[in-house]
């Protein structure tokens, strides 16, 4: 009888935590999926492309170093109940402040025009003209705030992660080697032609692509908005372990079909290679092109949020998406002003496009190693976190994954601006 | 003119409340702070750099 009663009680702890874990289910998703935005679905299909499934167990690696990195962020927002923005103006006083700030409202905007770019070009194969896009994407996601409530927010950024997924079944439709993807996946090594500049910038621009400044921002910020607490940090952990899970088999998925399908085509970005795909087979194609409409979007529903959000927290506006507009009117006329302004620049004709793409990476590279900094800074401030201190273990896993973020993006940064500086002769 | 005398204001406000940094100036997080402004100030010498031979190419 003993053991009846002991399994009824594992059974309802189970179901009990498997509620919790659902309820607190957001925010790290939602986070990790958008990672995945049209800049990222470029780089994986360009890395298909050209060095086809050799580099899935580099991929694999950065899948622990994303949850690493936004773990941290899900602590200091359930301790500290404050977003990133306020939380550097507060311990590390305004100079730094105003800094992240300002260059996080900067990489935010361009970063935002890259995601409009993305949805225009992913459209346009279906014959939709950059306007109506724009304005479709215009609709979206101001109906997506109107309700006053995160939870309806959160709800559809989660249908949205879930359309995310639609890169799966095409994938199975390219029929894969199981035993290619099984080799490649869990034995290291270079492709074939070993370390070139090229494999060296493709790399960096996987690592660019894991962290991005406004990730930190963001999900800090709606872990407060949703109001998790201390208690919950360990489903907020699980959470984000899941987007990380999610964020991964994306990236997996994407370099399988492109391998498969654009092997040694020169490949500029994601909507060349839908356009590319679609003679081969038009449901690939499409699929493809969805994908990258819904990446974009994600990314700029995110971004969007990340600038308002630390905006509101720093200027003291009501900045909840549980207020009303006529509630937070500060908070939301920025991320209106935020999308309109990102969207009208992709609508101007002859705007430089090419280089706001390249400019993005450069303006990240200067705010990504403070931002990263400060968090591991504020993680060890037993003030600031408490018991939730990072612990030796964290501290080795942290510092050691945020110097290689900063090594690396720091020279994507500077490859961009000069393109033959880490020349391999 | 009134919403940019506001913004001032605000600006003010923020700045006089983020005056002081909070966190405890251990001789570590010093280090860290001195490392990241001289990372940035390379990182806008380089920017410069690249601006100038830009615009003299």
């Amino acid at each position: 009888m003993f053991w009846i009663s002991k399994t009824i009680h594992y059974l309802s702890r189970f179901k009990r935590r498997t509620i919790l874990f659902f309820a607190v289910l957001g925010p790290g998703v939602i986070t990790m999926v958008a990672d995945n935005d049209a800049g990222g679905i470029t780089t994986y299909t360009v890395t298909g492309a050209k060095f086809g499934l050799h580099l899935l167990w580099f991929l694999i690696l950065l899948g622990p170093v994303a949850y690493y990195v936004q773990e941290m962020t899900v602590r200091l927002g359930a301790v500290t109940k404050r977003g990133h923005a306020e939380a550097i103006f507060s311990a590390f006083g305004r100079f730094w402040g105003w800094f992240s700030l300002s260059d996080l409202v900067m990489t935010d905007w361009l970063t935002m025009i890259t995601e409009f770019i993305g949805m225009t070009a992913a459209l346009s194969i279906f014959h939709f003209p950059p306007l109506l896009t724009v304005v479709i994407c215009w609709l979206i996601m101001g109906m997506m705030i109107m309700s006053g409530r995160y939870w309806t927010w959160e709800k559809i950024a989660l249908l949205f992660c879930a359309i995310n997924l639609i890169y799966i079944p095409a994938a199975f439709m390219v029929h894969p080697s199981i035993r290619d993807i099984a080799y490649n996946s869990f034995v290291p090594h270079f492709p074939p032609g070993g370390f070139t500049n090229d494999l060296f910038f493709l790399l960096m621009a996987n690592i660019g692509t894991t962290i991005a400044p406004w990730m930190l921002f963001f999900q800090q910020s709606s872990v407060v908005d949703k109001g998790l607490n201390e208690k919950e940090i360990k489903f907020g952990k699980a959470d984000t372990a899941f987007g990380a899970v999610l964020t991964v088999v994306v990236a997996m998925v994407l370099i399988i079909v492109s391998s498969k399908l654009l092997y040694g085509l020169p490949i500029e970005d994601a909507a060349a290679a839908a356009r590319q795909i679609m003679p081969t087979s038009s449901i690939i194609g499409t699929l493809f092109a969805i994908g990258l409409f819904d990446a974009g979007l994600l990314g700029a529903i995110c971004i969007s949020l990340a600038s308002s959000w630390a905006f509101g927290e720093v200027f003291g506006w009501a900045h909840s998406l549980n207020q009303k507009v006529r509630e937070a009117p500060w908070f939301y006329a920025y991320y209106f002003f935020d999308l309109l302004l990102a969207g009208t620049v992709v609508l101007i004709p002859g705007a430089p496009l090419v280089l706001i793409t390249l400019f993005v990476q450069v303006i990240a590279t200067t705010l990504l190693p403070a931002a990263l900094v400060f968090l591991i800074l504020l993680l060890n401030d037993k003030k600031t976190m408490g018991e939730y201190i990072n612990t030796t273990w964290e501290n080795i896993a942290n510092i050691s994954i945020v110097i290689i973020i900063i090594v690396l993006s720091t020279m994507y940064g500077i490859s961009t601006l000069f393109p033959n500086f880490f020349s391999i002769h | 003119m009134r919403l940019f005398s506001n913004i001032v204001q605000n600006i003010r406000e923020i700045n006089h409340r983020y005056e002081k940094p909070q966190i405890e100036m251990t001789p570590f997080v010093k280090l860290c702070l001195l490392v990241l402004r001289l990372y940035l100030l390379g990182l806008v010498g380089l920017l410069i750099f690249k601006f100038i031979t830009t615009w003299k190419g």
